[in-house]
C-alpha cells in the first residue's frame, strides 16, 4: 500500500533522515517509534508531500508520489494528522470539517453522510458544530483535527503522535478511535513516542533513531526486545 | 577580524581608484559623475548600516538625505542671499552662516534627531509594518519639505548653496563613511542585530533588545544620510524637494540590492555598477531623444530597464553581488584554500 | 445639522474607498505575508484602460468592467512577474521585486503614454451634486458608499460562506495545512491576486473619478492610505483594515475641517504623527490577526 524506499530528507545542510526504507500493507497498522528528534514528524511530512525529498522514492498503491505536492498526495488517498495539530483556530468546528472534505466538495450528498458517521464516532464535535476551533480543547482538537482528516475519505491516514499533550483518559479515548478505523479497513501509520500504547494497537513496527531505522518487526516481537526503551527510546 | 582590516583597506583603494582615476582623465564630465557616485556611495553605505545589519529595508533613507541638505542650506547660504533664497525664513535664522564642515555635521545631527523621535515606535512593530511605514515616513517627510516654504522655499527650487564639495572632499567622506560602517558591523550592536536576523529568539535570548538595536542602526543611517545630503547639497548647489523621493530611493535601493545588501562591500559594488549602467542608459536615452522617432519623447526607459534588472538579480542572487562576506574574508579564505592545496 | 450631514457622508465616502484599497493589499499580505508595493499600480491601469478606451464608442460601464477586468490581470501578472520567482527566497527580496514591478509599470506608463495628465471618461452623473438636508454633496460621494457598502458585503459573503473564501481564510492562517487537505496553493494565491486586482479596480474607477485624469504617479496615495490603514487595522486582518480605512477617513477629514489653509498642507504629516501615536499604544495594530501562521 504505502512503500518507502532509502529516503533522505535535509534541512539546509544538516540531513534529518538518512536512507530509511519500510512500508505499511493494506489495512495494517504500523507505527513508527523513537525518541525526540529522531526524524519521524520528518519522515510524516516527506510523505505528505510538504517536505521535498532529497533521496528516495515513495509509492502509494504502486504509484510514485515521491515528487507530488500537498494537494496532490491527498488526492491520491493519503491523509495526515501532523503532530502540530493544525486546527484553524478562526474557523468554526463545521467550517473545518468542511474544508477537510475539499477534494469531494461536489459530492455534498457524501459529505453529509461522511460527517453524520464521523458525528457518532466524535459526538463532541457535532455539539461544538458553530465554535471556532481554536476554542477547542486539546483533545477536542485532537478529535478535530483527525475527523477532518477523514472527512477525505483516505485510504491511508498518517496519524504524528496523536496523544502528545493530552491526558490519560483522552489518550485512551484516541486509543479506542485508532482501533475502531483500524477494523473500518484503513491502513494506518501512527508515530508514536508512547510506545506501550502504540504497540498494543500495531500490527507492526520500526524504532527510528537518529535518522535511520534501527529495528522491525511484529509488535509482539519489537515489545520483547529487551531495554528497547531504555536503548533507543530515550525511557 | 583581519580580514575586516584588508575589507576597508581594498574598499578605500577602490574609492582612492575612482578619484584618481577621474582626475586623470581630466575631463569634467568624468569629474562630475565620479564626484556623484561618491555621493551615492556616501548613502548607499549608509543605507547598508541598516538594511545590512537589520535585515529591514528603509525606505526613508532619501528624506534624511533631504533634510541633511535643506539643514546645511540654511545654516551655510550667505546671510546677504538669504534674502531672495529663502524670502520667509525666521528672522533669527537670517544671520546664521557657518562653516560648510559644521554644517555638514549639523546636518546629520538634525537627521539623526528626526531618526530618533520619529523611529522608535516603528522599529517595534513586525518587520513588514516597519517597512511600509518607513514608505510613509519617506512621502511624510517629503510633504514636509515640499511645504515647510520657510525653510525649504517650497517646491521651488533653492539655490545659493556655496559650491564647497569637490571630488577630494566626496572621495574622503565616502571613505570615512566606509569604515564607520565596517566598523558598526562589527561592533557588538551590529553583530546583535545580524544575529537577531538570522534568529529573532536566539537574539532575544542573548539579552537583545532588538526593537532598540534597529532604532540605533536607524539613527546611524540617517546621520549618514544627513551628511550626504549635505555633501550633496554643496555639490549641486541648488536643488528642490523632489530630488529626495521615490526616484531617488527606487535608485539607492536598486544599488545596494544589486550589490549585496548585507556587506559593506556589495554596497560599493552595486553602487559603482548602478553608477555606471545609470550613466549609460541616461546617453541612450539622450540619444534616441535627439532622434526622429526618439524626438524627446523618451522617458522612464532608463527604470524600466533598472527594475528589470533588479527582478532579475532577486531571482537569479537573491543576496545581491556579494551576499555574504566582505571581500577581504573571500580574498582570505580563497589565500587559506590555495596554500592549502599548495 | 446640515454640517454634520456633510461630515459624515464625507467621512463614511472617504472611508469607504480607504476600507477597500487596504483590503486589496490586506488579502495578499493575510495569504502570503508579502507586501505588494505594485499595488497602487493596478488602480493606474484601471484608469489608463479608461483613457484608452474612450476613444471607442463603448458605454461607459463596458469601458468600466474593461477597466476592473485589466486591473485583475495585472494583479495576476503581479503574481507571476514579482511574487512566485522570488516568493521562497525571502521576504525582503519579494518587497523588492514589487517595488521594481511598481516602478516598470509607472515608467512603462511614462515612456508608452505619456507623463501629462490624461482624461479619463466619466459618465455624468459623477459630476452632479444633490442637497441632503441641506448639505450640498457630489453625487459620486454617495456612488462611493453605496459600492463600497456593496463590495464590502460582498467579500465578507465571499470569505465566510463560499468554499473558496473558506479555503482561503484557512490558508492565511496555515498554507501548508489547508494544502495538505487538498486545497491547490495557487488557486489560492491567484484567486487572492485577482480579488485583489478587482478591489482595486473598483476602487480606482471610484478614485479617478474625483479627479478625471490619471497620470503614472496615481497609485502612490492609495498605497500610502492602503498601508497606513492596514498598519492601524492590524496587516493581517480583514476587519482590520477595514476599520483601519474608516478611522483613518475619520482622521483626514476631521483635519481637514479643523485645519487652517496653512497647516493643511502638513496633513499628512498630522495624520502619520496620530498614527505612530495609535501604534505607540498598539505596536499590533486595532486587531489582531489569525492566531497562529508561517509563511510559505
Ligand atoms: N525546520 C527544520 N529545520 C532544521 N532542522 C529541523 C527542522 N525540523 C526538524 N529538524 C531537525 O530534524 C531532526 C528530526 O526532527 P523530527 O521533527 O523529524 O523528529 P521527531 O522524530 O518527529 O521528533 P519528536 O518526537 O520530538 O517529534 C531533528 O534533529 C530536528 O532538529
Ligand atoms: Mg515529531
Amino acid at each position: 500500500m504505502l512503500e518507502i524506499t532509502g529516503l533522505s530528507i535535509n534541512y539546509g545542510a544538516i540531513r534529518a533522515v538518512r536512507g530509511v526504507s519500510f512500508s505499511v500493507g493494506k489495512g495494517e497498522l504500523v507505527s513508527l517509534l523513537g525518541a525526540n528528534g529522531a526524524g519521524k514528524s520528518s519522515t510524516i511530512k516527506c510523505i505528505a508531500g510538504a517536505l521535498k525529498a532529497a533521496e528516495g522514492s515513495i509509492l502509494l498503491e504502486g504509484r510514485d508520489i515521491t515528487a507530488a505536492n500537498p494537494e496532490q498526495v491527498i488526492r491520491a488517498g493519503l491523509a495526515t494528522v501532523p503532530e502540530t495539530r493544525d486546527v484553524f483556530p478562526d474557523l468554526t468546528v463545521a467550517e473545518n470539517l468542511m474544508l477537510g472534505a475539499y477534494i469531494h466538495r461536489r459530492d455534498q450528498v457524501g459529505n453529509r453522510q461522511n460527517l453524520e458517521k464521523l458525528h457518532t464516532l466524535f459526538p463532541r464535535l457535532a455539539e461544538r458544530s458553530s465554535q471556532p476551533a481554536g476554542t477547542l480543547s486539546g483533545g477536542e482538537q485532537q478529535m478535530l483535527v483527525i475527523a477532518r482528516a477523514l472527512m477525505a475519505r483516505p485510504s491511508v491516514l498518517l496519524l504524528d503522535e496523536p496523544s502528545l499533550g493530552l491526558a490519560p483518559a483522552i489518550v485512551e479515548r484516541i486509543f479506542e478511535m485508532i482501533e475502531t478505523l483500524k477494523k473500518s479497513g484503513l491502513t494506518i501509520l501512527l508515530v508514536e513516542q508512547n510506545v506501550n500504547q502504540a504497540l498494543s494497537v500495531a500490527d507492526r513496527a520500526y524504532v527510528m533513531r537518529l535518522g535511520t531505522i534501527v529495528a522491525s518487526g511484529t509488535a509482539e516481537e519489537i515489545r520483547s526486545t529487551s531495554d528497547l526503551s531504555a536503548h533507543y527510546l530515550g525511557g | 577580524m583581519k580580514h575586516a582590516y584588508l575589507t576597508a583597506l581594498i574598499l578605500i583603494a577602490v574609492v582612492a581608484a575612482l578619484a584618481v582615476g577621474s582626475q586623470l582623465l581630466g575631463i569634467r564630465l568624468y569629474d562630475r559623475i565620479a564626484t556623484n557616485l561618491l555621493i551615492s556611495l556616501v548613502l548607499v553605505v549608509g543605507l547598508q548600516t541598516f538594511m545590512g545589519n537589520s535585515g529591514l529595508l528603509s525606505f526613508a533613507h532619501i528624506g534624511f538625505m533631504g533634510l541633511g541638505a535643506y539643514t546645511s542650506a540654511v545654516l551655510t547660504i550667505p546671510a546677504q542671499m538669504k534674502g531672495m533664497a529663502l524670502p520667509d525664513l525666521y528672522e533669527f535664522m537670517t544671520v546664521l552662516e557657518v562653516s560648510p564642515l559644521l554644517a555638514m555635521l549639523a546636518a546629520g545631527v538634525v537627521a539623526a534627531l528626526v531618526a530618533a523621535v520619529v523611529a522608535y515606535p516603528l522599529m517595534r512593530l513586525s518587520d513588514a509594518a516597519a517597512v511600509i511605514t518607513s514608505f510613509a515616513l519617506l512621502v511624510v517627510l517629503y510633504t514636509v519639505m515640499n511645504n515647510w516654504s520657510a525653510l525649504t522655499n517650497g517646491p521651488r527650487t533653492l539655490f545659493g548653496l556655496p559650491k564647497t564639495t569637490d571630488m577630494p572632499i566626496a572621495a574622503v567622506v565616502a571613505a570615512i563613511v566606509i569604515v564607520i560602517a565596517l566598523l558598526f558591523k562589527e561592533s557588538r550592536t551590529g553583530k546583535l542585530l545580524r544575529a537577531s536576523r538570522e534568529d529573532e529568539v536566539a537574539a532575544a535570548a542573548l539579552g537583545a533588545n532588538i526593537p532598540h538595536l534597529r532604532w540605533r542602526a536607524f539613527i546611524l543611517a540617517a546621520f549618514i544620510a544627513g551628511v550626504g545630503g549635505a555633501l550633496w547639497g554643496h555639490f549641486i548647489t541648488s536643488f528642490a524637494p523632489k530630488a529626495f523621493y521615490l526616484k531617488e530611493t527606487f535608485l539607492i535601493i536598486t544599488m545596494l540590492v544589486i550589490g549585496g545588501a548585507n556587506t559593506v562591500t556589495g554596497a560599493v559594488a552595486g553602487t559603482i555598477l548602478v553608477t555606471f549602467a545609470y550613466e549609460g542608459l541616461r546617453g541612450t536615452e539622450g540619444a534616441l531623444n535627439a532622434t526622429a522617432i526618439g524626438a524627446g519623447q523618451v522617458v522612464g526607459l532608463t527604470e524600466i530597464v533598472l527594475a528589470l534588472a533588479m527582478i532579475a538579480v532577486m531571482i537569479v542572487k537573491p543576496g545581491g553581488l556579494f551576499p555574504n562576506r566582505e571581500i577581504g574574508h573571500i580574498l582570505t579564505r580563497t589565500r587559506r584554500k590555495k596554500e592549502i592545496v599548495s | 445639522m446640515a454640517f454634520a450631514i456633510q461630515f459624515v457622508i464625507d467621512v463614511l465616502s472617504l472611508g469607504g474607498a480607504y476600507a477597500l484599497m487596504a483590503l486589496g493589499l490586506v488579502i495578499i499580505y493575510g495569504i502570503l505575508r508579502l507586501v505588494n508595493f505594485a499595488y497602487g499600480e493596478l488602480i493606474m491601469v484601471a484608469g489608463y484602460t479608461m483613457y484608452l478606451s474612450s476613444g471607442s464608442s463603448l458605454p461607459w460601464l463596458v469601458m468600466a468592467v474593461l477597466a476592473v477586468g485589466m486591473a485583475v490581470l495585472f494583479g495576476i501578472l503581479t503574481d507571476y512577474a514579482a511574487f512566485r520567482p522570488v516568493r521562497a527566497k525571502s521576504v525582503t527580496a519579494v518587497l523588492i521585486t514589487s517595488f521594481a514591478f511598481s516602478n516598470l509599470l509607472q515608467n512603462a506608463a511614462l515612456l508608452f503614454i505619456s507623463p501629462r495628465p490624461r482624461n479619463v471618461p466619466l459618465p455624468e452623473i459623477f459630476s452632479q451634486t444633490v442637497s441632503i438636508g441641506g448639505a450640498i454633496t457630489p453625487v459620486r460621494n454617495l456612488i462611493t458608499i453605496a459600492a463600497s457598502i456593496v463590495l464590502l458585503a460582498a467579500v465578507a459573503f465571499l470569505m465566510r460562506k463560499t468554499t473558496l473564501g473558506i479555503a482561503m481564510r484557512a490558508a492565511a492562517t496555515n498554507f501548508t495545512m489547508a494544502r495538505m487537505l487538498g486545497v491547490p496553493a495557487n488557486l489560492i494565491i491567484s484567486s487572492a491576486f485577482a480579488l485583489s486586482g478587482f478591489l482595486a479596480g473598483v476602487v480606482g474607477i471610484l478614485w479617478i473619478g474625483r479627479i478625471g485624469t490619471v497620470v503614472p504617479g496615481i497609485g502612490l496615495e492609495p498605497l500610502l492610505v492602503a498601508f497606513i490603514a492596514t498598519v492601524i487595522g492590524g496587516m493581517r486582518s480583514l476587519p482590520g483594515a477595514v476599520v483601519g480605512g474608516f478611522l483613518l477617513a475619520l482622521i483626514d477629514t476631521t483635519l481637514n475641517y479643523t485645519l487652517s489653509q496653512d497647516l493643511l498642507k502638513f496633513r499628512d504629516a498630522f495624520t502619520f504623527s496620530l498614527v505612530i501615536l495609535i501604534l505607540l499604544w498598539r505596536p499590533e495594530g486595532l486587531i489582531k490577526g489569525p492566531a497562529s501562521g508561517q509563511r510559505t
